[in-house]
């Protein structure tokens, strides 16, 4: 008989984090593509501005954390809670990171991409840290 | 003198806390609402009124006279960096030099920037100085003496994007930037470009042919003339003797600017301040009602624990030390997530407010989270007060009798 086990509420938290990284630059706070900005090369080519790209690292960020979520969901032993919250605290820097100092956002202070984006991306990333901190520092007896 | 030790009953206090995670949780939220919506409001006013001195203090004057139609849009100019154009005969400019009570004049033109700039989303403020007469950029320029203004030499604010060294088109014209001023938190200095008058002339001359729009200075105007006061001098009475000097002109003053701020903060910090209050003014009665059916709750309990031997003071206590940790943590909770919000998005909302925002200084923050953490705290003590006194007068022996334990 499968054991029941309760649901684990970091494992929610990251699945939710995950779903918000991804929904951030595209629709929630939308880097500058999105208001029709891009670099015109002299050829007359368009391409994303750096925010775009960051834009499209965040997304594969955040389907890291979905799955971390996922995995968290599954199996929620204290070997998993260790492993997941180490990776999605190294996740949610990265998520920090990339749209400050890996890849960046727009130079001008008045973009959209600067005022809105960079600080909901900070927030998000600032929160998983903290849950992967807690799935490391909690100690909970195995489901 | 206390007969108990602290950390016991802290270590009671909170295990009692733990042990109802929903009221906990509950209550704590409360707590965090009324925390945050303080906490708010005094950093936003503090912060506004902090940027608002920075950037005065950068442009070193005491007012700023325009034309009195452009009044509001010279205001506007500065404290939200929304760029304007407009001039008026600088006739004038003589003439406030020379009223008694000014102790320096500096005339400056405002140029309104085209679409499409590489620096910026939008349009920006251009400023053309007189170097002769100028003390802002000048003073600026003293304390950074490894900065040259020469021809085509541009001096941008810390929001404008650009290496030094690189070049911003304008009208067509091609700016070398110099230097890079330090933020102030004040758009109209911020997000401001300064540029020499003479380089603006060129630059006017040849957008006819280089710019999608021609750019016309009619010669011998200027936009603005700052002056600084005499030490001693009164700036309202001097604004006031300029104005009847030079009649169609309007005198900015710092009061006035701090006048316009807290005007566009009145409804933000109405609306925290008031929401603060009504939760309060809930929180309050409804806190001692859950308080007071909690300590019915816990009779038998506080019943025992007084039956092992503890005190009417321990158990008073301990409802207190109970509802000061929870409003603590609702309070703690509060303030830090506003701090991150307000941090994070104060860039926004200085332009959503229109009002010029920087983080205020540390001592401000200190006092600003002292105040958010007293409110709360102390609510919550007056809601627990009575139910605690009560419940711990209980005769113990009457208490357990009754549940027949």
């Amino acid at each position: 008989m499968p054991s029941e086990q309760p649901v684990s509420l970091p494992g929610i938290l990251l699945l939710l984090c995950g779903i918000l990284v991804i929904l951030t630059p595209w629709y929630i706070f939308p880097v500058c593509e999105h208001y029709g900005n891009y670099v015109v090369t002299q050829t007359g080519m368009q391409l994303p501005m750096a925010c775009g790209w960051t834009a499209r690292a965040e997304t594969g960020l955040g389907i890291l954390l979905i799955v971390t979520g996922g995995i968290l969901l599954a199996r929620n032993s204290e070997e998993t809670r260790r492993a997941t919250g180490i990776f999605s605290a190294a996740i949610g820097v990265l998520v920090i990171l990339t749209p400050t100092v890996l890849i960046g956002m727009c130079k001008a202070a008045d973009h959209p991409c600067r005022l809105l984006t960079l600080p909901g991306l900070e927030i998000i990333g600032i929160v998983t840290i903290v849950i992967g901190g807690y799935l490391v520092w909690k100690r909970e007896p195995d489901a | 003198m206390r007969e108990y030790p602290l950390s016991g009953l802290f270590m009671l206090a909170d295990r009692n806390l733990r042990n109802r995670p929903a009221r906990t949780i509950a209550v704590a939220a409360t707590f965090a609402v009324i925390a945050a919506s303080l906490f708010s409001a005094q950093y936003l006013m503090s912060g506004a009124r902090q940027s608002l001195d920075n950037g005065l203090n950068r442009m070193g004057a005491d007012l700023m006279i325009v034309p009195a139609e452009y009044a509001t849009s010279g205001e506007d100019a500065l404290l939200t960096g929304r760029p304007t154009t407009f001039f008026f005969q600088d006739g004038g400019f003589e003439t406030i030099a020379d009223i008694p009570g000014v102790a320096r004049a500096s005339p400056e033109l405002f140029i309104g920037t085209l679409y499409g700039q590489a620096c910026c989303a939008g349009p920006i403020q251009l400023i053309a100085i007189d170097p002769a007469h100028d003390f802002t950029i000048s003073s600026w320029l003293k304390e950074n003496p490894s900065v040259i203004m020469g021809k085509d030499d541009i001096i941008v604010g810390s929001a404008i994007a650009g290496d030094i060294g690189s070049d911003l088109r304008f009208y067509g014209h091609t700016f070398h930037i110099a230097g890079r001023l330090d933020r102030t938190g004040l758009s109209g200095v911020d997000m401001a470009v300064f540029t020499r008058i003479e380089d603006a002339y060129t630059m006017a001359d040849e957008s006819g042919i280089k710019a999608a729009r021609k750019l016309s200075i009619p010669k011998g105007m200027v936009s603005a003339v700052l002056v600084r006061v005499s030490p001693g001098s009164d700036p309202q009475t001097v604004s006031g003797e300029i104005m009847n000097r030079v009649p169609g002109t309007k005198a900015i003053s710092r009061a006035g600017l701090s006048g316009t701020v807290s005007e566009r903060l009145k409804t933000t910090a109405s609306l925290l301040y008031g929401s603060a209050l009504v939760v309060t003014a809930v929180t309050i009665p409804l806190l001692g009602c859950v308080a007071v059916l909690i300590a019915s709750e816990r009779r038998r309990e506080t019943a025992i624990l007084r039956g092992l031997g503890a005190s009417q003071s321990f158990v008073r206590n301990l409802f207190i030390t109970e509802s000061v940790l929870l409003t603590l943590a609702g309070a703690c909770t509060g303030i830090g997530t506003a701090a991150l919000f307000l941090v994070a998005f104060g860039d926004f909302i200085a332009i959503s407010l229109k009002i010029p925002f920087t983080m205020p200084p540390a001592g401000s923050i200190l006092t600003s989270m002292g105040v958010a953490l007293c409110l709360p705290v102390i609510s919550g003590i007056i809601a627990t007060l009575y139910p605690a006194v009560q419940v711990s007068r209980a005769d113990p022996y009457t208490v357990i009798r009754e549940a027949g334990i």
